[in-house]
């Protein structure tokens, strides 16, 4: 058993709601002292042990007392009861650049914010180069935060925060910031903690993160620990829980959105088949078959697939936008193929999930997840790893 | 969070109350002598209303015989105004401390002492361009300027006190920030800035204006700087009592308070 980083024991916190919040004195004094609140438990006995070295993942949806559940672990709120126990030097992330003083420079900037993040100045001294070069700011390290973009703020944020090298690193949402260059160099840090064998929790509603990065997970609901355990389950059990009120298929597929158009089923063919199939052989060319029916007439809609490998990487996800097919208006029922030539799956089973949504894919008309469930088996090319090909030529010389 | 974690974020402490002083009078034209101006604006205000309006009589320096009313005046405003202002500023950082406070752990006291030690610099400063006036006055000062530090120490002690408890207060009454305006313009009155406590003839009145915690800071800080000459023993004793004690009751009941700031910004 390695060391625990983190012990998270019975925590419970209430906060009070006050119904007319007697905020200055006269009301104090008007309502003789009585102060009117209605109690609301955020969080109840939740208990966990974080390891040392361990990835650790806290989902739930909003409001399911996760921000509380973090602000206590930061030691921001007090529990009302039981306790949180940090056994390595922790660092939170919470929110990047707070404290960050428009008027004074970057240099200045980096300092105060350390030292609000609890390094000593040696500590900064020493580090400021590299926060800086993180950072990719040397020019304008010595002009005031005011005048930089709001991109330039935050990877400088982000700098001084990863910097203060915690051995325990708790974050708030994997932190999308700056450009893609910048967001890589994110990603490329935290698995450089993860490798260094530092602890990280990560508490965020971002299920794909928590599936890909999280070694292990809780799932927090009305703020009672509901799940523990194996991040991918529990993700699956999440994900059933919220679509929980819609449809369920009886192949297990759940369905949602508004309705007014629908993907009724989803076949697969194999070139030269005329039957749908489950499976095929990595190398074969498929074609996808949405079968759709509009109840009216709908302007415009985007049709979208996701293929998922069992576990939860997501392969492609395209969309009819991503091209350009855009149909004025649908309705009725029709179908929508989608040909996958010389597909490079590799052996795996994989789900497919489908969508429809309106030109913007802000307003969903229907999302199937689990539409199909398919088989691929081994062909050509073979490979003994991965989740597809990308088709190597070899030479050795 | 107690003071032992304070003591060990110093260099927080140190650069919070840097980016108070170099942020202080950014944006304004006339940046750092805003901090003269303003005791030196209302200087001459009382020194044309009393002299010319009220025909008063200064004080008489004792033993230095200095007799001069803005001199006399500068040396009750500049301690008086150190403490309120210091109090006042405080409420407005930890207030607007809010965003940190909820994001960040940290020794909430800092933003109250960070003010404390920028105020104390400008007082430093304003006392040095004090003491030259009193040298062009004919005050020989210098040499009991050393004796002006630990009245100096125990005033700081004695306003971070008051500081802590009233902007720890205002986090859950904001009325306390009203409420101070009213009670510092009050205090002024109270102290003996504008007028000497012997010549008061009401005897309630002239044991506050010289035994009230404000008014005894006044009296030992001018005995240095107007009359050249140490301030009683007892009322050192006094000061320091009110100094050191003040202290101690500010940083506890801060250190009460503090954990639940988070949750009532």
């Amino acid at each position: 058993m390695t060391d625990l980083a983190l012990e998270v024991r019975d925590l419970t916190k209430t906060f009070r709601m006050h119904r007319e919040r007697a905020n200055s004195i006269k009301h104090l004094i008007a309502g003789r002292g009585r102060n009117r609140f209605d109690e609301f438990t955020a969080l109840r006995d939740v208990s966990f042990e974080v390891h040392e070295g361990e990835v650790f993942g806290v989902i739930g949806q909003n409001g399911s007392g996760k921000s509380t559940l973090l602000k206590c672990m930061a030691g921001i709120l007090q529990p009302n009861k039981g306790s949180v126990t940090v056994h390595k030097r922790m660092s939170a992330l919470l929110e990047l650049g707070a404290g960050f003083h428009p008027e004074l420079t970057g240099r200045e900037n980096v300092f105060l914010n350390a030292a609000i993040l609890g390094m000593t100045r040696r500590d900064i001294a020493a580090r400021f180069d590299d926060i800086v070069e993180f950072s990719g700011l040397e020019s304008f390290i010595d002009t005031p935060v005011k005048t930089y973009s709001s991109g330039m703020y935050v990877r400088l944020a982000f700098a001084v925060a990863i910097n203060v090298d915690p051995r325990l690193l708790i974050v708030d949402e994997i932190l999308a910031v700056g450009d893609v260059t910048f967001q890589q160099r994110c990603l490329e840090k935290f698995v450089e903690f993860r490798n260094d064998g530092r602890t990280i929790v990560l508490v965020t509603h971002d299920l794909t993160s928590v599936k890909n990065m999280c070694d292990r997970a809780i799932w927090l609901r009305h703020g009672v620990v509901t799940g523990e355990g194996d991040p991918s389950e529990l993700v699956e059990a999440y994900t059933e829980q919220m679509l929980g009120d819609h449809d369920r298929g009886s192949d297990g597929s759940t369905r949602r959105g508004s309705g007014e158009i629908t993907v009724e089923r989803v076949e697969l063919f194999t070139d030269g088949g005329t039957s749908p199939v489950k499976r095929f052989r990595t190398g074969d060319s498929i074609t996808l078959r949405l079968h759709y029916r509009a109840e009216r007439a709908v302007p415009r809609p985007v049709f979208a697939i996701e293929i998922e490998q069992l576990g939860g990487t997501v392969v492609t996800a395209p969309c009819t936008r991503d091209v350009g097919l855009l149909p004025e208006l649908l309705s009725g029922t029709g179908q929508v193929d989608i040909r996958l030539k010389d597909v490079a799956l590799l052996p795996g089973t994989f789900d497919i999930h489908t969508s429809v949504t309106d030109f913007n894919r802000q307003h969903v008309y229907d999302h199937l997840h689990l539409a199909l469930r398919i088989d691929v088996m081994t062909g050509r090319p073979y490979e003994s790893g991965g989740v597809m090909t990308l088709r190597p030529e070899w030479t050795i010389s | 969070m107690s003071l032992r974690a304070a003591a060990a974020h110093r260099n927080l402490l140190y650069l919070l109350s840097l980016k108070e002083l170099r942020t202080r009078y950014k944006k304004s034209l006339l940046g750092w002598a805003w901090s003269l101006l303003n005791p030196l604006s209302q200087m001459l205000i009382f020194s044309v209303i009393f002299l010319y309006v009220f025909k008063a009589i200064p004080p008489t320096g004792d033993p230095s015989g200095l007799k001069n009313f803005p001199l006399y005046f500068l040396a009750g405003l500049l301690p008086f105004n150190f403490f309120s202002i210091s109090v006042a500023v405080s409420m407005g950082a930890v207030q607007g401390g809010a965003g940190l406070i909820k994001k960040v752990q940290f020794p909430h006291e800092h933003l109250v002492f960070s003010v404390i030690v920028a105020q104390f610099v400008t007082l430093l400063i304003e006392l040095g361009v004090l003491s030259v006036a009193m040298l062009i006055g004919g005050n020989m000062v210098l040499p009991w300027l050393p004796a002006l530090l630990p009245i100096l120490i125990l005033l700081a002690l004695f306003t971070s006190g008051i500081a802590l408890i009233l902007s720890a207060a205002n986090v859950f009454y904001h009325d306390v920030n009203y409420l101070w305006s009213i009670g510092s313009q009050l205090l002024f009155y109270a102290t003996p800035i504008i007028y000497d406590p012997k010549t008061l003839d009401f005897a309630p009145l002239r044991y506050l204006a010289n035994y009230g915690p404000t008014g005894s800071f006044v009296i030992a800080v001018r005995n240095i700087v107007y009359d050249l000459r140490l301030p009683a023993w007892d009322r050192m004793a006094y000061l320091t009592l009110v100094g050191v004690g003040t202290f101690a009751l500010g940083v506890w009941i801060f250190g009460r308070l503090s954990p639940r700031f988070a949750e009532e910004m």
